[in-house]
């Protein structure tokens, strides 16, 4: 099998600890996303499966081959990065052809693999331009050429969207996408933006400060995140402190849930937007609540609300469908419910 | 097309505003004081160089191409020549050789040495040439008595003042292209280092490693100090120059013939300045430090 596999890998800079004892297994042909924010190690685990950095300390591993000493350029990997990287002194074709000839292939063997990879990013009419003749995207998909062109056994992309306009992001991550599945190749992603790595993924490694603090699939990530920092972190997420009474938390009228373990007085309920349930009129379940403000998302509405529980005002965002939302004002109460099903509660 | 119709009509009185008026004439008057600043001087070594007296008039009493004749046949200035142009190629070849690794090495594997590298091309403006010339003199009668007074002393020395305008260039073309990122690129598709440097590395820093080279040449053809302390008993063209100045008294035209040399000395260094700048066109290349280095993928180099 020919995926990685990474074991407590740790990595100092100075007195800065930019991985610590990270582990992480990528399947074959899977796509895993490497999702938080900077500084928090990412690029850093990225560039040590790459071998531009060497771990202090753990192990990586490359089809269950140990790689950890083994340099970069003899490591079965092709990366592409965010500046898009380019050799401004080649054209599109002789970039793409570059890791073919430095590995000493045939002219008659590297001409159809160049022609081929063309095809396969789009840029059989751009063959002959150079980088600055091309656009970012474009830019991008050469790259992603030229990566895939040696038939790696691991593709690494280092935000490779990130330089680009929101529209030619969008649609080169889906490219980038069905070419992994195409090709059938193990990749890794790394990204700051949650919708960009629940997008593209089979599965997210959400890390923070040098560690990885859930790996999960997008859908379920997105659904139960196990700790506060992917809550926070992964979609928009009311987080609400509230009293803990009997080892029970609640908000009068609408939910109560066990307390979380560890939680002293107080914990912080974690519930999507969307979860929350609003309705006209002081009748049926939930609590209290006004409408302070109405923001017109398209689709969705979403309004910022202010209720009451144990004395102390508590702020909710509810994401209502806009048609519905029409028939609530500004200023109104209404009454305001979440499903206790997906409220999840860490200590503060 | 409405569109556009409507852009240019906007835009046309706002150009007439840029290059109109009295704005346009200061310009014009600016460029033109420098241009006569410039080449009245050259014209007026130009004119010497054909004169045959040129006493109380404005213009020279007659003309002749005796000076040009006298100075091409003689086989001093051609040596002297020939030595000046060897001594300044090799001090180029030698400070490319040594700085390009150099600088190198400092940007993609040791960013620490950068401080070294920099304060020590910063060494050869802070001493007087004369005083590197006797620390060479002293250092080389200790070290290796053979050199004193050889012309690869000379050459050493020329490459020791001359390196900063190699590094500078060189330097600045390297951050301009980003080559720390280039050279990851190409090792992650498998170069080697010497694929790398050969095939990524020098295609995209060529323009400053021409511009340095031409730089040092330059530095290296018209140093006087160091040849005359270094260089005893050897004929540059520098040192030439000086024994003619001194000499005016007793040698008739001699003042032409250093015409004639100034003038050949100008069209060498003018023909490779025209060389690099065919070389460069369009490449983005920072001279020197501080400069801001342009990013080229921003230029429109095509």
């Amino acid at each position: 099998m020919s995926g990685v596999s990474l074991v407590g890998v740790t990595k100092m800079y100075g007195q800065v600890r930019a991985l610590d004892h990270v582990s992480v297994d990528v399947c074959e042909g899977e796509l895993l996303a490497l999702l938080g924010p900077s500084g928090c190690g990412k690029t850093t685990l990225l560039r040590c499966v790459a071998g531009l950095e060497r771990p202090d300390r753990g192990t990586v591993e490359i089809g269950s081959r140990d790689v950890t000493d083994v340099q970069t350029r003899r490591r079965p990997i092709g990366m592409v990065f965010q500046s898009y990287a380019l050799f401004p002194n080649m054209t599109v074709r002789q970039n793409i052809a570059f890791p073919l000839e430095v590995r000493h292939m045939s002219r008659k063997a590297i001409t159809p693999r160049v022609e081929e990879m063309l095809d396969l990013v789009h840029l059989t009419a751009q063959a002959d331009r150079y980088p600055k003749q091309i656009s970012g995207g474009q830019a991008q998909r050469c790259a992603l050429g030229r990566a895939l062109a040696p038939n790696p056994e691991v593709l690494l992309l280092d935000e490779p969207l990130s330089a680009l306009d929101a529209v030619v992001r969008g649609r080169l991550r889906d490219e980038i996408r069905r070419i992994q599945q195409r090709v059938g190749i193990t990749a890794i992603y790394v990204t700051h933006d949650q919708s960009e790595a629940m997008a593209i993924a089979d599965r997210v490694a959400v890390m923070n400060a040098g560690r990885v603090e859930q790996i999960a699939a997008p859908a379920d990530l997105y659904e139960m995140p196990s700790t506060q920092f992917s809550a926070t972190f992964v979609g928009s997420r009311n987080a609400v402190e509230l009293v803990v009474r009997n080892g029970k938390l609640g908000i009068p009228g609408s939910f109560h849930i066990d307390a979380p373990e560890g939680s002293n007085g107080h914990a912080l309920a974690f519930f999507r937007p969307e979860d929350v349930r609003v309705s006209k009129g002081d009748s049926g379940p939930g609590m209290d609540a006004r409408v302070e403000l109405k923001i017109f998302l398209g689709s969705t509405t979403r309004l910022h609300l202010v209720g009451e529980a144990d004395g102390l005002p508590i702020a909710i965002f509810g994401d209502l469908p806009s048609r519905q939302a029409r028939l609530i004002d500004e200023g109104e109460t209404v009454r305001v419910d979440v499903d206790p099903d997906h409220v999840q509660a860490f200590p503060v | 097309m409405a569109v556009s119709a409507v852009t240019a009509a906007t835009a046309a009185p706002e150009r007439r505003r840029q290059t109109g008026g009295p704005g346009r004439a200061a310009r014009y008057l600016f460029f033109g004081a420098a241009l006569f600043y410039l080449c009245v001087p050259m014209i007026a070594v130009l004119i010497y160089s054909f004169a045959t007296r040129w006493t109380a008039n404005v213009l020279p009493d007659g003309y002749t191409l005796e000076w040009w004749q006298a100075t091409l046949s003689n086989p001093r200035i051609q040596s002297a020549f020939s030595t000046s142009i060897m001594l300044a190629t090799l001090t180029a070849a030698i400070d490319i050789a040594l700085v390009v690794p150099a600088a190198y090495w400092s940007r993609v594997r040791n960013a620490r040495i950068r401080h070294v590298v920099e304060v020590t091309a910063a060494l050869p403006f802070a001493l007087p040439y004369i005083v590197i010339a006797f620390g060479l003199m002293q250092f080389s009668g200790m070290v290796a008595p053979q050199f004193q007074g050889t012309f690869l002393l000379l050459v050493a020395g020329h490459a020791a003042i001359a390196f900063p305008f190699v590094y500078w260039a060189v330097d600045g073309a390297m951050a301009a292209a980003g080559i720390e990122r280039l050279s990851e690129t190409a090792e992650a598709c498998g170069a080697s280092p010497f694929q790398a440097v050969r095939r990524v590395v020098i295609p995209n820093i060529s323009a400053g490693i021409v511009s340095g080279g031409l730089l040092s040449f330059a530095a290296s053809f018209g140093e006087f100090a160091m040849a005359q302390i270094i260089g005893r008993g050897m004929d540059t063209v520098p040192l030439w120059s000086a024994e003619m100045i001194r000499s005016y008294s007793d040698t008739a035209g001699s003042y032409n013939r250093l015409a004639v040399v100034t003038l050949l000395t100008f069209a060498v260094l003018f023909a490779l300045s025209a060389v690099v700048v065919y070389w460069n066109r369009g490449q983005t290349v920072r001279l020197l430090p501080g400069a801001g280095a342009t990013n080229p993928t921003e230029g429109d180099r095509r």
